[in-house]
């Protein structure tokens, strides 16, 4: 019995201890959660503090930086850009703009490695991009210096986009051009062109870059479009009458040339190009609506200027020694020669064949003249271009 | 064999039957306290109070730490000569008097004090250890000492979570567990990495895996990292940089660096092992000037060009994770950054050795990796993939964390194809570390401050003793001996001549096994039972058997319950495959420790 007594008497006491046990357990969890409260709350506040401190330095360090940055003093640009992470490690614009003081500082590796980075971050940023292309083409890594680019057009901008992507691929055709991918540089231009506007300064760039990758059908037809605006400008007249002067169209490149040596005197390139373009229309006898005296007398003209030449490249080829004498000249002397009796004024006239044989000999000796000898009299380079032309007709 | 009743089961069938406290509701309230306030699990929402604390008080460690860095060394990136040379030796001046008059235990690795709590001292850790360490660790820290806030972080986490633990009157168990739970919190939240916290403490300090330790581990890691997040962001501590591996051959370049890195890791643990207890044992007198003239050699190596080395350094980190430095300059930093932390940490300086060693191993494996690339240009690796597995060497080379060192690395980057490099390169770090250094750095801290904890690695490394390294196989002298359940008693005593043992094993049907001794079987048959089968006889008084792959530890439980126990096939438990008594374990330990040599 007395044992069963000390039974009951530990089991009362065992719950007693549970339920007290209960109590504490749910005043301490109480306790707990209210403490956990006030620390929260007051870290909170300090977190605010700290976060303030950090934003008002790393602010205060950004725009030393950035002024820096403006006046190109990029050693300190980037001392001040880079305090200015470690209070905002993750900040796009303070990251973006050390990447850029670092270029300027031809820190190419390490602003690659932080414009690489925030690429990763937002892919779709124009600046970023074009960066990464400047910075592969300097590494000659055409491939990805051409996918940056085009990442760069297709990318957002802030401020004028459709300015910031004209601009880039402004930059991607002078890039293609000077590695001289010109057939990838006309298809940019095309597009680029597709989306110019009214600008008569643009078109003049553009037709300038058309002329430089050999367009020069896209070149006349934007230098045509400045000139609507502009007609007097002399840049956009020279281009118009060198793209005319290149595609054969002697008569609209004098009146353009003509247009631009008036416009500025001393455009000595626009000038020469003027006489040549004169004097291919005057020496050549294919001409329409010429009559047949004066067919004839260009006909002897060009005969005479042909026998010129060869006999002063047969002299300098002489002087210079034997190797430079051209293997076809002798033949070509020889030749004319043989024809030089038969070309008369009379002669022409009685034989109008003899027109087409005189000038496929005076065309053959222009040719191998200018490869052998190279550079010749404006009758000669007249007669050279109205080869050309009339080998391409 | 007959097995007594649970003396406790009658209290327990009282308890389940309290009467209600409040007895219009009935026995629902009660039942509701009863499931939440059972002590395992109240323990798990104690953890995740533990969690958030900690939580916050790493995330206040951290603003004091950048205060700190303001006011003593400058706001802007770089620092004037002046103050790199004051700010730390001034600032180790004040940290000295502070360790030694106010808080002597901010002092050594945050580490080994949790283990200590752990293993020592019940859980103890006084909460003044937690102030000490907050306050003097973000001074040397923010002064530009060489030194990380991850361990101190660990440390109060611990400290604070024993504090807890002793408001709480945990049982004795639950409070040896508390500190370790505080202290995955305060990891947790320092290294923004709750897998790699939980993992380190179940390898460092706690060395074992159950479901109560685990829970309660994760969730004071999961809550402190959310709370830290919620005020810090939840950016990793680096810009992680893509991650490549064109070739399975580009192996071979991170075992180099697994090589190198295992290498730095012994000269660095090394110069601990060797300064240390030359610091230590210098006068007393010296202890004030220690840290102070650590500052102001730190000082000097900052001014004469490698500023980087001072204070965590995470900031160069991730300029080196980003080619931001020439391979040459980073063997440089990595190099100085070796000498920086040696002088700041055996100087007693408070202050953590995890960023220190990601910093020397983000430097080693940028630098391996550059001069790499230089020798092999087609190597894909950028550098930012070299410092991260440079990081993973480092840790498991120096700190000797194998499993830890992965998941870090993995967990930081963020990108599961880094885990062959990683892995290969850790391994090879691992091997020559342990091979070179045999006593890992926390154990070495330990016993040269006079304090014999358990070695986590040494226990790892334990060879395990198996029954079957004990038992005696079941030949055929063996097999003899056994007797079937279908002999009857007389038979049996018949048979059992001289020769064979006083007690013999009995198989009994369909599966089971007891045993018999011949004095039973005696007067079993005097009782007139002589025509009964053995396995009536035998009925419910069956014995345990063991597995040949059980430790012997279990064996060593049952051994002396009963003379005798089968060692039975898994497969087929009536198959015998040897038998093992208390005197064949004894007999194998007395071997083992012959075979081991005798502990110090």
């Amino acid at each position: 019995m007395p044992e069963q007594e000390g039974n009951a008497q530990a089991t009362a006491g065992n719950k007693r201890d549970f339920r007290r046990y209960l109590r504490r357990e749910a005043v301490i969890l109480a306790l707990l959660s209210a403490l956990a409260v006030i620390f929260f709350v007051a870290v909170t506040a300090l977190s605010h503090i700290y976060e303030a401190q950090q934003e008002f330095l790393g602010n205060r360090w950004f725009l030393r930086g950035a002024a820096d940055l403006k006046q190109s003093h990029f050693e300190s640009a980037v001392t001040e850009f880079r305090a200015a992470l470690l209070y905002a490690r993750d900040s796009y614009t303070y990251q973006l703009n050390l990447a850029e003081a670092l270029v300027g500082l031809k820190r190419t590796a390490e602003a690659y490695a932080y414009f690489i980075n925030l690429w990763d971050r937002e892919p779709e940023n124009g600046l970023v991009n074009l960066e990464l292309a400047r910075i592969a083409a300097q590494k000659g890594e055409t491939e990805q210096a051409l996918r940056y680019y085009h990442n760069a057009i297709y990318a957002t901008w802030p401020g004028d986009q459709q300015v910031q992507r004209r601009d880039t691929r402004l930059e991607l055709i002078e890039y293609l051009l000077n590695i001289d991918a010109k057939a990838h540089a006309q298809a940019e231009l095309i597009a680029l062109a597709a989306n110019l506007e009214d600008d008569p300064v643009q078109q003049s760039r553009v037709g300038d870059l058309f002329l430089q990758a050999q367009d020069y059908e896209h070149a006349l037809g934007e230098y045509r479009l400045s000139l609507k605006a502009e007609p007097h400008d002399p840049t956009a007249l020279a281009g118009a009458g060198f793209s005319a002067f290149q595609l054969g169209r002697y008569s609209l490149a004098e009146s353009y040339l003509q247009a631009a040596v008036s416009a500025n005197p001393n455009d000595a390139q626009s000038a020469a190009r003027l006489r040549t373009a004169a004097l291919v229309m005057q020496m050549d006898p294919f001409q329409r609506q010429i009559s047949v005296a004066l067919r004839d007398r260009i006909v002897l003209k060009a005969f005479a200027a042909a026998g010129q030449r060869l006999e002063s490249c047969s002299s300098a080829g002489a002087a210079k020694g034997p190797a430079t004498i051209p293997v076809a000249q002798p033949g070509l002397t020889e030749e004319w020669a043989k024809m030089e009796p038969r070309i008369t004024e009379l002669g022409l006239r009685r034989d109008p064949d003899l027109v087409n044989t005189a000038m496929e000999l005076v065309f053959s000796i222009e040719r191998q003249t200018s490869n052998a000898c190279g550079a010749a009299s404006e009758t000669d380079a007249a007669l050279l271009l109205i080869a050309r032309l009339h080998e391409s007709n | 064999v007959d097995i007594p009743p649970n003396p406790s089961d009658a209290t327990l069938v009282e308890e389940r039957r309290p009467t209600p406290a409040l007895p219009f509701l009935g026995r629902a309230p009660e039942a509701f306290m009863r499931l939440v306030f059972r002590e395992d699990r109240f323990f798990l929402v104690l953890s995740v109070f533990i969690g958030i604390f900690a939580g916050l008080s790493v995330v206040c460690f951290r603003f004091a730490i950048a205060w700190c860095r303001i006011y003593l060394l400058g706001s802007g990136a770089t620092l004037t000569p002046l103050r790199m040379v004051l700010a730390p030796s001034l600032a180790g001046l004040f940290i000295a008097v502070l360790v030694i008059h106010v808080f002597p235990l901010a002092r050594g690795s945050g580490v080994n004090q949790t283990k200590a709590a752990l293993y020592i001292y019940n859980g103890y850790i006084p909460l003044r250890t937690a102030v000490g360490k907050f306050i003097t660790a973000a001074l040397a820290i923010g002064s530009g000492h060489s030194l990380g806030p991850e361990d101190p972080s660990l440390q109060i986490g611990a400290s604070l979570a024993s504090a807890l633990g002793r408001r709480m009157r945990l049982s004795r168990d639950r409070m040896r567990l508390i500190a370790p739970v505080g202290a995955a919190a305060g990891l947790a939240a320092a290294f923004n990495a709750p897998i790699s916290a939980v993992l380190f403490v179940i390898e460092e300090v706690i060395g074992r895996w159950t479901a109560g330790i685990l829970g309660s581990v994760v969730l004071s890691a999961v809550s402190s990292v959310v709370v830290m997040r919620w005020f810090l962001g939840s950016e990793s501590m680096f810009r992680i940089p893509a991650v490549q591996m064109e070739r399975p051959s580009e192996l071979i370049a991170y075992s180099v660096l697994g090589i190198v890195g295992g290498l730095a890791s012994v000269a660095f643990s090394s110069g601990i092992a060797t300064l240390r207890p030359w610091c230590k044992a210098l006068p007393r007198w010296t202890q004030y000037f220690q840290p102070a003239i650590a500052g102001l050699l730190i000082g000097i190596i900052a001014v004469l060009g490698a500023p980087q080395v001072m204070g965590a350094g995470y900031v160069y980190i991730d300029e080196a994770m980003h080619g931001q430095f020439t391979w040459q300059m980073l063997a440089i930093l990595a190099g100085l950054k070796i000498i920086a932390t040696l002088l700041s940490f055996v100087s007693g300086t408070p202050g953590g050795m995890f960023a220190p060693t990601l910093f020397i191993g983000a430097m080693l494996g940028a630098a391996v990796g550059g001069a790499e690339h230089v020798l092999f240009p087609h190597l894909s690796g950028s550098p930012g993939t070299y410092a991260l597995v440079g990081m993973g060497v480092l840790f498991a080379g120096f700190l000797r964390a194998p499993m830890t060192s992965v998941f870090m690395v993995l967990e930081v980057s963020g990108n599961y194809s880094i885990i062959l490099p990683v892995l290969i390169a850790n391994t090879f770090a691992y091997l020559i570390s342990r091979g070179l250094q045999p006593t890992a750095i926390f154990d070495v801290l330990t016993r040269q401050d006079g304090l014999e904890l358990p070695s986590m690695e040494e226990q790892r490394e334990e060879g395990t003793l198996r029954v079957e390294d004990a038992m005696r196989p079941a030949s055929r002298a063996v097999l003899d001996t056994v007797l079937e359940a279908h002999d009857s008693l007389d038979q049996v005593l018949q048979r059992w001549d001289a020769k064979l043992p006083e007690v013999r094993l009995v198989r009994l049907d369909p599966t089971g096994w007891s045993i018999i001794t011949r004095q039973a079987l005696e007067i079993m048959v005097k009782e007139g039972k002589g025509n009964l089968t053995l396995g009536s006889a035998l009925s419910g008084r069956q014995i345990l058997f063991l597995h040949p792959d059980n430790p012997l530890e279990t064996a060593l439980r049952y051994v002396d319950r009963w003379p005798l126990l089968p060692v039975v096939n898994r497969a087929d438990f009536r198959k015998l495959e040897g038998v093992i008594s208390q005197q064949d374990v004894l007999q194998r330990y007395q071997l083992f420790g012959e075979e081991e040599g005798t502990p110090e």
